[in-house]
């Protein structure tokens, strides 16, 4: 390679990664500074290595942080559940319309989020007919689904829905056919091929599929702001509550910044144990 | 687990032969289910953008009327905050699919150092929760009390556009024929000249793909312009405001115009794609005592996804 | 991989990362200060001999006037005017425009329209501009109730001038619970799960005192705490469904809430939605509060503010906005000219409450600057899941 192109691949990379160094790493440092201040609106927040604040927003919502965990963690449970069967169904069986098949799985969500979200309470509320059937066999709780937590994780569920097909519906669309007729051939049953051979080979998407579909799940606070109520609050509505209402903002670094830490604690031992690489990539075998 | 037994899969049990027919019939069936499943708010939503609320709420049916659908652009403050919403994603496209398709080309063509970190800081905002990202942007406005509005809104939607666009432009070019670009240079052309005629169209796709998927989450974006709008309204914001005083049926019209936008497009991708597959396949008459059904397999398998 | 490129390696990873986290930090002791209001001084605006012109930006709550009144005002005084009903709660607008307010700007607008508490609380931080009602504003001079002629937060009405007053009590849904008459009623086992209260402070926790005999004006920290704890278990085990903004209408509509603390002029409105919907004076008595035009610092055109202001306080003017919103109205006058127009609305309790009507009403509270952090702080977490 000639000298001038040397610096080629830098003057390509230098406007967007500064872009995402100044306006995506750098705000997570002043988010940390921020959280170090201490004092009150009307006097002013100053810094001062505030910790304490950390400590105090854990106590007081710690029931909301374990609250947002939980619901992402079974909507994200639920949402597997619903996407492989589809994903495998549209790839296996779809023949040529399999495009449009995903297409109208996906199409949904063209729709605005809040929209689609509060659609939900129209279709969940008290009096419809789905939920007097649900309560007449006890699957309600005080004979409601609205402001409950079933709703919210049903919300977090349907919203995320298209984050967990779309990667799972790659990798298993991806993976050659011939293996499984390699392990038929060889006598597998059709449940045998299914784990031993199509399971192990679409890890990577379940993998992929369930990050996607938690990380952002366990931040959320559409869903339970319309469909849960303030007794559903999870950590994002309590970080949003404290930036743009109470504007008590060292408590809402703090939050937004243990969130944070916390999901990334998270992915780490979730990689670690799924032990896939294939999330990041790398190109340098690629040239 | 079962031995294996030649009688596996023909079973002569009538039995396993009857489950294995439901168990067939049983992924369709919960594929259909999964998929009307998907659909029913989009079906309430359209429902609804005819109905005829006397009051502010539209929950119960009242009454079938068009006249939402006539008077779509009929409330001011709804048109402009989709007005905006529409400058703010075309601007925000434009901007982050150029920085991401550089930062693609220079990850999947050149070495260089901190390739790791790069691909680091790339992944990363995809999984950072949204309410993070748009509380650290605030976090540094508040900081810097620097005002909040349609240019606050601007750096936030590239920002969080320009991973995506790198995502879907690097598989483009990842599964890209090199040698289209070899053989122009052995017809002498210059490398800048082979990227502008060669390249460049062929990730074309992948660009305009990137394009579109970042000007979907421009639109859509709900969590992180909350934070950082200050009083500029987007079309979402516009509807959290409305939902506390009663979401005018207009709104759902549009919703539903969305939709069917989005179904026109595919619809557009679809027959093309059917078309270029037409005239792919132009080939001398089949001949039917030859053709083998295993080849249409073979297709499917080795057949490039666009 | 030989040992020295590896140790290397990491020797520039660790000077990297050293410092990055130099870089860091002083970028983030670049930044500014946070909050505490702004430092300038209170400006004072006056009419001065020129006409108002040009354009006016109004921030309301939704559905707070009438559909001719703004069209009216362009035609008398040849002000455009921009009417925004972007006010959807006090502290949700308050949090968006404070960091504009800060730097002295107010994002376009010449008058928005907080509630009492709110007004006092930006008028102690500085973002508001001062009048002179008598010099200026000669329609209210005149035509201002007695009673709010002179309120605790603002005696002088230096800042802020009342635009519409309501009364916050019980919303109900006659035909699902007819029986619903006092604050205490909310807490009735019956209803678990079907009720909801506002989160706005200032109604909420002032309702449940006086219900419980407290006076709200004569309440001390503990009384404002303990009160707080009641609402606080009510919530939890599920008796109060949800804490609202405006947004409680919604599920009430559709049902799913029977009864709500809210706010009077909502119910009227909400009769097209549902004809069983009402306005229920609860018994011990209920909270009266006025949402208030203030001119924001940075207002662009004060002039028109002002020239608004006096506009709205013809009782012409005021009758008409009256007759549509349904709450009740500053002005005196209006009463009289809407008797001519609509001899039963005039006589409505809601636009025109008699004395004896609002008899056991208090107006609502503002707490000590000592106390505010503390009581605001308890409520949030009381009403956070």
């Amino acid at each position: 390679m000639s000298g001038g192109r040397r610096t080629l691949p830098y003057l390509l990379l230098f406007p967007g990664l500064l872009w995402l160094v100044v306006f995506f790493v750098i705000p997570l440092v002043y988010m940390g500074e921020l959280s170090l201040r201490t004092g009150s609106l009307t006097e002013g927040f100053f810094f001062n290595w505030q910790f304490s604040n950390y400590s105090d927003v854990l106590s007081d919502y710690s029931q909301q942080f374990l609250r947002s965990f939980i619901y992402a963690g079974v909507a994200t449970l639920l949402a597997l559940l619903i996407a492989y069967p589809l994903s495998y169904a549209i790839s296996f069986r779809g023949g040529k319309y399999r495009n449009l098949l995903l297409f109208l799985v996906v199409a949904p969500f063209f729709t605005t989020y809040l929209i689609r979200t509060i659609a939900w309470q129209t279709i969940l509320t008290d009096q419809s007919p789905l939920v007097e059937f649900l309560a007449s066999i006890g699957l309600t709780s005080n004979g409601r689904i609205l402001d409950t937590p079933a709703s919210v994780i049903a919300g977090l569920t349907y919203n995320f829905l298209p984050f967990m097909i779309l990667p799972l519906y790659t990798s298993i669309d991806t993976l050659d056919r011939r293996l499984i007729e390699a392990a038929k051939d060889l006598y597998a049953s059709s449940k045998t091929a299914f784990l031993k051979v199509t399971l192990p080979l679409t890890a990577p998407g379940i993998v992929a599929g369930t990050l996607l579909t938690f990380i952002p799940a366990s931040g959320d606070y559409v869903n339970a702001y319309f469909l849960g109520g303030r007794n559903q609050a999870m950590i994002g509505n309590v970080i949003q509550s404290n930036y743009l209402v109470t504007s008590n903002y060292p408590a809402a670094a703090a939050l937004a910044f243990i969130l944070m830490l916390i999901i990334l604690l998270l992915v780490v031992i979730y990689i670690r144990f799924a032990g896939s690489e294939a999330l990041m990539g790398d190109e340098a075998s690629a040239n | 687990m079962e031995a294996a037994s030649i009688h596996n899969e023909g079973g002569a049990s009538p039995f396993k032969r009857a489950s294995r027919a439901i168990g067939d019939k049983l992924l369709p069936i919960f594929a259909g289910l999964a998929i009307l499943y998907m659909l029913i708010p989009i079906v309430v939503i359209a429902v609804f953008s005819f109905n005829d609320p006397q009051g502010r709420y539209n929950f119960e049916w009242v009454g079938f009327t068009t006249e939402h659908w006539t008077n779509a652009f009929g409330i001011p403050e709804l048109t402009s905050s989709l007005v905006t919403s529409l400058q703010l994603a075309a601007v925000a496209t434009v901007i982050s699919a150029v920085l991401g398709t550089m930062i693609a080309i220079a990850l999947v063509r050149y070495e260089f150092y901190g390739r790791k970190p790069t691909n680091f800081l790339i992944v990363i905002p995809l999984a950072t929760p949204e309410v993070v990202i748009g509380a650290g942007l605030l976090s540094m406005f508040i900081s810097f009390s620097f005002p909040l509005g349609f240019v606050t809104l601007l750096i936030a939607h590239v920002m969080f556009c320009i991973s995506f666009v790198v995502v879907v432009v690097r598989s483009r070019l990842i599964g890209f024929d090199r040698s289209l670009e070899e053989a122009a240079r052995d017809l002498g052309a210059t490398p800048a000249q082979t990227f502008r005629l060669v390249t460049l169209p062929l990730i074309a796709p992948g660009i305009i793909a990137g394009s579109l998927l970042a000007f979907a989450l421009s639109i859509d974006d709900f969590v992180i312009s909350n934070f950082n709008s200050g009083t500029t309204v987007t079309f979402p914001l516009y509807i959290f405001g409305a939902s506390q005083r009663g979401i005018p049926v207009e709104v759902n019209v549009i919703a539903t115009i969305l939709i069917l936008v989005a179904l026109a497009a595919m619809a557009i991708v679809l027959w093309q794609q059917y078309r270029a597959d037409k005239m792919a396949k132009v080939e001398p008459e089949p001949d039917p005592m030859l053709e083998h059904p295993r080849e249409s397999r073979k297709h499917a398998v080795t057949k490039q996804t666009p | 991989m030989s040992d020295k490129t590896t140790s290397r390696n990491r020797m520039r990873k660790v000077v990297i990362g050293a410092a990055g986290l130099g870089a860091a930090m002083v970028v983030a002791a670049c930044g500014g200060s946070v909050g505490g209001g702004s430092d300038a001084e209170i400006t004072t605006v006056s009419k001065g001999d020129a006409k108002a012109s040009g354009t006016l930006v109004i921030s309301n709550w939704p559905l707070y006037i009438d559909e001719n009144t703004v069209s009216n005002f362009e035609k008398d005084t040849g002000v455009k005017v921009k009417y925004v009903e972007d006010y959807n709660d006090n502290t949700g607008f308050f949090g968006k425009l404070r960091p504009q307010l800060e730097q002295g700007e107010s994002g376009g607008r010449s008058i928005i329209v907080p509630t009492d508490w709110m007004a006092s609380r930006m008028d102690g931080l500085g973002y508001l501009q001062h009048f002179s009602v008598p010099d200026d504003l000669p329609n209210v001079e005149a035509n201002l109730r007695d009673d709010l002629k002179s309120p605790a937060f603002d005696p002088d009405r230096a800042f802020s001038v009342p635009w519409q007053s309501g009364m916050t009590g019980l919303i109900v849904r006659t035909d699902l619970a007819p029986d619903i008459r006092s604050i205490n009623d909310l807490f009735d086992p019956k209803y678990k799960g079907k009720v909801t209260m506002l989160s706005e402070l200032r109604d909420t926790v002032p309702l449940v005192m006086k219900a419980d005999g407290i006076n709200p004006d004569d309440a001390t920290k503990e009384d404002w705490l303990k009160t707080i704890d009641k609402i606080e278990s009510a919530a939890a085990s599920g008796q109060i469904r949800d804490f609202t903004g405006n947004d409680y209408a919604g599920p009430m509509v559709r049902g799913d809430v029977v009864a709500a603390i809210g706010w009077s002029g909502d119910a009227v409105q909400l009769q097209a939605d549902n004809p069983d919907i009402e306005y229920r004076m609860p018994t011990q008595g209920c909270i009266l509060w006025s949402d208030n035009m203030v001119i924001p610092v940075g207002a662009p055109n004060p002039n028109a503010a002002l020239e608004w202001i006096n506009y709205v306080y013809d009782p012409e003017v005021a009758a008409d906005i009256a007759e549509y919103v349904n709450y009740i109205t500053p002005v005196d006058g209006a009463k009289e000219v809407l008797a001519k127009k609509d001899p039963e609305l005039a006589n409505n309790q809601l636009i025109f409450p008699s004395a004896s009507y609002t008899a056991d009403c208090s107006n609502q509270p503002s707490l000590d600057a000592a106390d505010e952090q503390e009581i605001e702080q308890a409520f949030e977490r009381a009403i956070t899941g």
